[in-house]
């Protein structure tokens, strides 16, 4: 392909599939109050646990190493990735009282580790999440600080919350917040920490804490740090609405980005802020290959390696909270009731609040309909909460500029299914196509994570 | 171990906790069972000489992690570990000195970095955490320097009051005790990357810390793989001392260390003469570690240390430079810790207890 025969991808006509979710001129798509900017950017989201990441693989790199981490944020540079951001979990998962043993475990902390990856690296945003719940707000905002003035200005900060008191066994607290006051703790927390990196002084006493500290450190070169959400519950979306610049949930169907993006203008506008103010970078899993039929062929060998028979049947003893393993994983689904009495499911985010009774009775349903076995069923799954954009480069290419221009999405948080190489094919293969269809940077806007996320400036 | 005169440089005898420690008992804890050559963490104390190879402290160059260090600090430490120096340490200056240390890892390569951080108002396990985040990302050359925080201004950030001189001093010792219990939560080849069995992690490998203190508990296991040192160094330097109390300084502590504050103008045979002195003491905690501190930075602070250092090293006051990639505790003539499995706490004790009971 060459420049001149290019395409003008932004004059092409919209799928029918797109255009049928317009709702507005072409400046105004989708709301009248959001104009989409026709541009993406990308972050790439390192888990460090859970079955995303393929371990079996002789390419599976030490998910600790500093090496694993160093290579895998240079690919990202090279891709003018805007962020490079980490997961967190304050307690080792578990499985029936026992550490879970099948996926992923164990990942050094997010903050110390972007403090290292800040002196080798020069224009991507370092993202840690961290817990609102488990921290003191003086102490997180301080290393946030810390962390974006050693970055010069790169530094962004995913909260999230937890309510459970299994977490806080780790921690002096203990258990101590109601799931329905997370958020307004979360809110609590932020202002707190956004005083101190203004500069001002807190003295708060408030229903979980009382804090008496000023803020003395210099503001960095884009102000503050980045915030991110990825609640997708109402009240996380209102929360992000008010509080978050960026937000993340998964979102595969260009449908369901749509849908998303409404709800986020409408509740952004509704607080008082532009619609601009907030970015939509949905987390993704990206499979790609040269062609439809490979890319086809690669979702299953992936599926086939972050969910083994043995991650299968843990999926369903989580809901049903018994031991399945006399089950054939080819067979269908348990016909046996869940017990739900039993403690010590595996614990992890999201898992917490299922109704086992109604649930199982409904995978049960959902499996046999779609004739289904354990192992598939649970590949099922597993790639349903990913988001998972696959196909050829070209295809997936022309997919992402659909969003773009709808301004259903402003980018893709990826998750690599492979350390450190997983972004290999993504910046040798998708970026480029991306750039020739005008909706990817080939160069940083600017120094700073705010910029290159094409945030305004604060 | 209750003995507080242990000999020599090697001192692996003591359990992970202070189990059989006389005198500690407000945990109420059953400490690992651990048995000879388990994860030390027992400072040896007075009499080292007596022992079979003195090795000698380490020299270190304290930096005060100040916002306006943030723009020659990487040249700086970089030029310090040419002069001759095998530490840095990271003073709080308003940037957090656990990710200044951590910035500096990946651009240096042999000298080992310490922050000098407090031991109360936190939470223990975030603190354990990063110090063994600190030890990956500088492959096995991190340390703590121990202290206990007296600005009556740092409780309130955390919505606590001040504790007094006695419960600073337990409320440290518990801290450290329980962060030694995350760094041993893991063993050496815990990540077992099974293929056959589809087994990433063995649980029963891994061990719950199951710290109880006085006011905090922590319950593990570390969300983090063991680090490279096993357990970190730990180390109270001088000005601290009064701060953490004697249990942490004598007995919980890795060593001392020796403060030289260059800021007062002392001559350079001064400063020889007072780290031999120090050496020659035959009571209280092993140096460890000699540090410079007060360098001032607008005065030539590398010809400095590099006079210094080649002084103090002339006069075998100090050991030799750091070879790249060894790590703290090789510097600083510690062995390394193993991972000594605690039955009652080890991590697949629940499957193991309802086989029984099938």
């Amino acid at each position: 392909m060459t420049t001149a025969q290019l395409p003008t991808f932004a004059d092409a006509p919209l799928s029918a599939e797109a255009q049928a979710l317009v709702t507005g001129p072409a400046e105004h798509p989708l709301h009248p109050d959001h104009t989409p900017t026709g541009q993406l950017s990308f972050g790439v989201f390192f888990q460090g646990v859970n079955s995303s990441t393929i371990w079996r693989l002789p390419e599976s790199g030490d998910q600790v190493a500093w090496e694993s981490f160093e290579s895998l944020v240079r690919t990202a540079e090279r891709g003018r990735f805007a962020a490079f951001f980490l997961g967190e979990g304050l307690r080792l998962r578990e499985h029936r009282g026992v550490p879970f043993e099948l996926d992923v475990a164990g990942r050094p902390d997010a903050q110390t580790l972007l403090a290292a990856l800040a002196a080798v690296t020069d224009t991507i945003g370092l993202v840690a999440t961290q817990n609102t719940t488990y921290n003191d707000p003086v102490d997180l905002a301080r290393r946030f600080q810390t962390l974006d003035l050693l970055s010069g200005g790169r530094a962004g900060w995913n909260v999230v919350t937890t309510d459970n008191a299994w977490t806080g066994e780790n921690f002096r607290r203990g258990g101590y917040l109601d799931h329905a006051d997370r958020y307004v703790h979360a809110e609590a927390f932020v202002r707190i920490a956004q005083q101190l990196w203004r500069g001002e002084q807190i003295d708060h006493d408030g229903a979980h804490y009382s804090v008496r500290a000023q803020g003395d450190l210099p503001r960095s070169p884009q102000g503050e740090p980045v915030l991110f959400q990825a609640g997708a519950s109402p009240a996380g979306q209102d929360f992000a609405a008010r509080t978050a610049d960026v937000v993340f949930s998964p979102h595969g169907t260009l449908e369901a980005a749509v849908e998303f993006r409404r709800s986020i203008v409408e509740r952004t506008v509704a607080a008082g802020r532009d619609a601009a103010d907030v970015k939509i970078l949905p987390g993704a899993e990206v499979v790609l290959a040269a062609t439809e039929k490979e890319a086809d062929e690669k979702v299953r060998w992936v599926r086939d390696l972050q969910i083994g028979p043995e991650q299968a049947i843990a999926l369903l003893e989580q809901y049903w909270g018994r031991d399945l393993s006399d089950f054939d994983p080819d067979g269908p689904l348990p016909d046996v009731p869940p017990e739900v009495s039993e403690s010590g499911v595996t614990r992890g985010a999201g898992f917490q609040f299922a109704k086992a009774e109604e649930l199982t009775r409904a995978w049960r349903e959902e499996a046999a309909e779609k004739g289904q076995s354990i192992l598939e069923f649970a590949r099922g799954k597993a790639g349903s909460r990913r988001g998972t954009f696959t196909g050829s480069y070209d295809a997936v290419a022309d997919r992402l500029v659909e969003f773009a221009r709808l301004g259903a999405i402003d980018g893709l948080n990826i998750t690599p299914w492979l350390i450190p190489s997983g972004l290999d094919d993504i910046v040798d293969h998708l970026i480029p196509r991306l750039q020739e269809r005008g909706v990817y940077p080939s160069e940083y806007a600017g120094s700073t994570l705010r910029e290159n996320l094409g945030l305004p400036p604060l | 171990m209750s003995t507080t005169t242990t000999t020599a440089t090697t001192a692996t005898t003591g359990p992970t906790s202070t189990a059989g420690t006389t005198g500690t008992g407000t945990t109420g804890r059953t400490g690992p069972t651990g048995s000879a050559g388990s994860a030390s963490t027992q400072a040896d104390t007075a009499g080292a000489q007596d022992g079979p190879v003195r090795t000698l402290p380490v020299l270190a160059v304290d930096l005060v992690a100040d916002p306006a260090l943030l723009a020659p600090l990487a040249e700086l430490a970089r030029g310090l570990e040419d002069s001759g120096i095998g530490a840095l340490t990271l003073s709080d200056g308003g940037l957090h000195p656990i990710h200044a240390a951590s910035y500096l890892a990946p651009i240096t390569r042999s000298v080992a970095l310490l922050p000098r951080t407090d031991a109360v108002y936190v939470e223990p396990f975030h603190l354990a955490t990063q110090l063994m985040s600190l030890d990956h990302i500088s492959h096995g050359r991190a340390g703590w320097l121990l202290t206990a925080e007296t600005d009556p201004a740092v409780p309130a950030t955390v919505g606590r009051s001040t504790l007094g001189f006695e419960a600073t001093a337990r409320e440290a010792a518990d801290v450290l005790e329980a962060s030694r219990l995350v760094w041993d939560s893991w063993a050496e080849d815990a990540v077992v990357r099974d293929n056959e069995r589809g087994v990433y992690v063995d649980a029963s490998r891994l061990q719950y810390a199951d710290f109880e203190g006085e006011t905090f508990s922590v319950r593990g296991p570390a969300i983090t793989p063991r680090s490279p040192q096993g357990l970190i160094p730990v180390l109270v330097a001088d000005t601290d001392r009064g701060a953490v109390g004697e249990r942490v300084a004598t007995e919980l502590a890795d060593g001392r260390v020796l403060d030289l504050d260059l800021s007062t103008g002392a001559r350079p045979e001064t400063v020889l003469d007072l780290v031999e002195t120090a050496l020659a003491a035959t009571d209280g905690p092993v140096v460890r570690l000699v540090r410079l501190v007060g360098l001032d930075l607008e005065a030539d602070p590398l010809g400095t240390v590099a006079e210094l250092s080649a002084a103090l090293r002339e006069r075998g006051l100090i050991a030799p430079v750091p070879q790249n990639g060894a790590s703290l505790r090789d510097q600083l003539g510690l062995p390394l810790p193993t991972f000594t499995l605690d039955p009652a706490r080890r991590g697949d004790h629940a499957r193991l207890s309802s086989k029984d009971h099938a």
